[in-house]
């Protein structure tokens, strides 16, 4: 065998060295829902564009001894054994156009509104090179998001990473439409990467943030439900890349991933479906590496730009310490946790402010915020907890010290109600908690 | 000169026809002629065909192209100048510095015979009274950290980096694996602040970077403190953030590999694998290495075959717990899970054994009593009980504490705590000394001295 492919290799070596052939061809072996199975293709690149006579698209994923693998990205009718599969000498792209801020579009340059090409295109590279450990700054700029659960309690900064995690229906994508809403007129550009939704709800993402005049700063990058899985694959990495491109350019940049519990689905589809070995709950075993150099794209660049990254997470029965959260909460710079609970008991936007976390804390946030910030989250968290022991508790035995923590405890959690889209500015908030603080 | 061809390629593995058979796993070697040059590691060698492991990104790669040798393995260049300078996992300065007049040495290599490992160490307090008491450090000990995600172990590491490192100033080595670039760079920015970096090198093998990085960021790293340790004799600190990403980077590769997985996709190798790094981790007769390793716990499982296969080379344990966490008690240490082999009598003395004894025995019966009280109230309780409950809740917040790197979440400057005072603390707080003050006034507090005198601020 190795013999034969030896030969082959000399063989095709020396057609490359007499320039004959440089784009060849081969020809469909095998079909296997959206991977194919190639047979010739022996210059082809990995991860190189290949056309499939006129009916489909995709990538190179694998280069075996005799065979190639092709990943479908695009088909528009079916395929056949024997087709015949074009390499392009060129690797696969997505393609970004400057005037798609406004629309929602795919990662092959369509506005999904008219299915119309935009005309002004650029090819643009999915993965860029990781951001090198010097190239980055501090992240120390607040990013306002106008919730005052976020802002004052778990506070987000520019090039900061804050998960978004919780049930289905408690609010996840609304925080994330508040933050986006939150940056009018702050020279941000919003990217919102919908990862495997349907279509409808994409749609009415849209028209919310269109009502608002968010669309003007906003991109929405979209890989549908009924997309290709290496579609869904890759797309948040495009718009990592034109977040990045941004960034050069010295901007700051907002992206929020919706989300990623679907994307980490379609990585174990794609890996079981081409043998590879499974790892916890069948997850690929880099599963963790795939989401890591995902978020790692989220920084403040030394050079002034960033990107702040608000990946979102759909749990089930509220368990933050399944797989994948817990791999995406050990990558994100802190996280927001939603429970279903207080989501029903009308405490919305319904942080469980136990498990949240922000790892930066006050180094995001304004002295004055951080200063009133700090003790109201002690004197929450210590009334939260406090709330479970002394529940059956008679008032009037409390020590008068015990019984003004509870109450000043209950009205916190009480004044940190907030309805959608009703930013409180940053101001303002710093006097929501007068008289029911002591300020060190 | 070429040793074989590429003949298959996929993300993190390629496949290399030999024409020279004089190869040997760890061997590296590179592509010739062809624009970027990549280099892989040989993982395996079947017959004529040999798997390796890129260092990089393989886009573009193509079938056909040579590979040769590069010679003398993954090694890298060391000198009492790698102080204050910061490496990538492959040995490369990344800071923009250099070395002048390097020793080359393979990574791999240093393997430690019983004879030369030494036992012996003094005790080293860490200021932390929830470490000190619970699980007091000695020199050339191996202290894990272990945690779930965001539990706080990134935050203690530096706290004791902070007063450990500072306070004693020998020399160190920190290995960054699979943590975030973000930490990694403002760690490197406070040292250089605080005019610490000068007695610290550093390795970083971040989690951005491919499986390959990842996992030989901790050789690297180790290459560096066995130097100071054997050619400097001298007492080394090796912190290591975080140890269960290195273990995490092997499956990927065995994956690659297609090994044959134990659960949860971990290599066939892994209790090797383990052993193969923390045994070169120890003290001789010239030198020590005092490590702090921290350990992620994978979905909140302790049970973890990695995590076993790594605690059970640990001396102590600090165990980080999300029910704690949860409390606002921080540092978020479980206290039933935090051990340590200096908690003996013939080494801490007896009254500090003693009084962690009778520290459980309140707080084994407080978890059971929260129970009873959620259910029938405090006034049900007897008066031992009553009295178990109050001092419990009040010793657990006393061992709460302000960290000097955590200011900016708590606004509380830190605290270094003597082991003393904490004893004295302690006691007074288990004899009912304090049974009168409000249990809130525990909280993120020094010393109890001090903090009477109200130098809380």
């Amino acid at each position: 065998m190795s013999r034969h492919v030896e030969e082959l290799i000399e063989q095709k070596m020396a057609d490359i060295r007499t320039g004959k052939n440089i784009h060849e061809t081969g020809r469909v072996a095998g079909v296997k829902n959206y991977i194919l199975e190639i047979e010739g293709l022996e210059e082809v690149g990995y991860f190189e564009k290949v056309v499939i006579d006129g009916k489909a698209e995709g990538y190179i994923s694998a280069i075996g001894r005799n065979r190639v693998y092709v990943a479908l990205t695009k088909r528009s009718e079916q395929i056949y054994i024997g087709d015949r599969v074009h390499a392009t000498g060129v690797e696969f792209k997505g393609v970004f156009a400057p005037d798609s801020l406004g629309h929602i579009v795919d990662m092959f340059g369509v506005d999904r509104m008219n299915d119309m090409r935009f005309d002004e295109t650029e090819d643009l590279v999915i993965e860029n090179p990781p951001i090198p450990i010097m190239d980055r700054g501090n992240v120390s700029r607040p990013l306002l998001t106008g919730v005052t659960g976020i802002d004052m309690i778990y506070p987000v900064g520019k090039g900061q990473r804050q998960l978004i995690v919780g049930d289905k229906r408690t609010g996840k994508t609304q925080l994330t439409l508040d933050a986006i809403v939150n940056q009018k007129g702050k020279d941000m550009i919003c990217i919102y990467i919908a990862i495997g939704k349907t279509k409808k709800e994409v749609k009415e993402v849209y028209y919310e943030l269109l009502k608002r005049g968010a669309m003007d700063y906003t991109l929405i990058l979209t890989a549908f439900n009924d997309e290709f899985p290496p579609v869904i694959k890759t797309t948040p990495f495009l718009g990592l890349a034109i977040a990045e491109k941004y960034m050069r350019t010295g901007k700051d940049v907002l992206v929020v991933i919706d989300d990623l519990k679907r994307h980490a689905d379609v990585c174990r589809e794609i890996a079981l479906l081409t043998g590879t070995v499974p790892g916890r709950d069948a997850y690929p075993s880099d599963i963790f590496y795939t989401h890591a150099r995902l978020l790692e794209k989220g920084c403040q660049h030394k050079d002034g730009g960033s990107i702040t990254i608000l990946p979102i997470l759909e749990t089930k029965g509220g368990d933050i310490t399944e797989y994948i959260s817990s791999n995406v909460i050990s990558i994100t710079d802190g996280q927001i946790v939603l429970s279903t609970k207080n989501f029903e008991k009308g405490y919305k936007p319904a942080l469980d402010y136990g498990l949240s976390v922000s790892r930066l804390g006050g180094a995001v946030q304004s002295r004055e915020m951080k200063r009133v910030g700090a003790v109201v989250r002690r004197e929450l968290l210590a009334y939260l907890e406090k709330c479970e022991v002394y529940e059956l508790a008679n008032e009037d035995e409390m020590s008068p010290e015990l019984r003004e923590n509870m109450r000043n405890g209950k009205e916190i959690r009480n004044r940190l109600k907030q309805y959608k889209y009703s930013p409180i500015p940053h101001d303002e908030m710093l006097h929501m908690f007068d008289g029911l603080v002591r300020l060190e | 000169m070429s040793l074989g061809k590429i003949i298959s390629i996929s993300t993190m593995r390629i496949e290399v026809l030999l024409t020279d058979t004089n190869v040997r796993v760890r061997d590296i070697i590179k592509t010739v002629d062809f624009e970027p040059e990549n280099r892989f590691e040989i993982a395996e060698i079947k017959g004529n065909i040999a798997i390796a492991i890129p260092f990089g990104s393989v886009i573009g790669l193509r079938k056909g192209v040579d590979v040769e040798r590069v010679e003398g393995g993954l090694s890298m260049e060391y000198s009492s100048e790698i102080l204050g300078k910061v490496f990538d996992p492959y040995g490369r300065l990344i800071d923009g510095n250099t070395i002048a007049n390097p020793v080359v040495k393979n990574v791999y290599e240093r393997n430690m015979s019983l004879k030369e490992i030494g036992t012996n160490g003094d005790i080293l307090w860490t200021g932390i009274k929830v470490l000190d008491f619970f699980a007091p450090m000695q020199k050339g000990f191996k202290m894990g950290l272990l945690g779930g995600a965001g539990v706080g172990k990134t935050v203690l590491i530096k706290e004791l980096i902070h007063n450990v490192y500072k306070y004693l100033r020998s020399n160190s080595v920190f290995i960054g694996i699979g943590e975030r670039s973000r930490e990694g760079k403002e760690l490197y920015d406070e040292m250089i602040e605080g005019d610490l970096l000068s007695k610290m090198a550093m390795t970083f093998g971040q989690m951005g970077e491919n499986s390959m990085a990842r996992s030989r960021a901790i050789y690297a790293g180790l290459t560096q403190a066995e130097y100071l340790r054997d050619e400097c004799r001298q007492d080394v600190l090796l912190f290591v953030d975080n140890v269960y990403r290195f273990v995490q980077a092997s499956s990927e590769i065995s994956a690659e590999l297609e090994q044959m997985p134990i659960d949860n996709g971990y290599p066939p190798t892994l209790l090797s694998d383990v052993a193969g790094v923390e045994e070169r981790i120890n003290s001789t007769d010239n030198g020590s290495i005092t490590s702090f390793q921290t350990v992620f716990i994978p979905a909140d499982d302790y049970n973890d075959a990695a995590v076993h296969a790594i605690t059970s080379h640990f001396d102590g344990q600090i165990v980080l717990d999300r029910k704690v966490a949860e409390k606002g008690i921080y540092p978020a240490v479980n206290v039933f899970r935090t051990t340590s082999r200096l908690i003996d009598v013939e080494k801490v003395g007896e009254r500090h054994y003693k009084l962690v004894q009778e520290v459980l025995r309140y707080m084994a019966r407080y978890e059971e009593l929260e129970e009873i009280v959620a259910v029938l109230g405090i006034e049900e309780l007897s008066k031992e009980d009553y009295n178990i409950f109050y001092r419990s809740r009040k010793l657990r917040n006393y061992f709460t504490q302000p960290m000097f790197v955590a200011e900016q979440f708590t606004n509380i400057p830190g605290r270094f705590v003597k082991i003393e005072d904490v004893l004295d603390d302690v006691e007074a707080i288990l004899d009912g000394r304090y049974d009168t003050t409000d249990e809130h006034r525990f909280l993120f507090i020094g010393n109890l001295y001090d903090y009477k005198q109200g130098n809380r601020s």
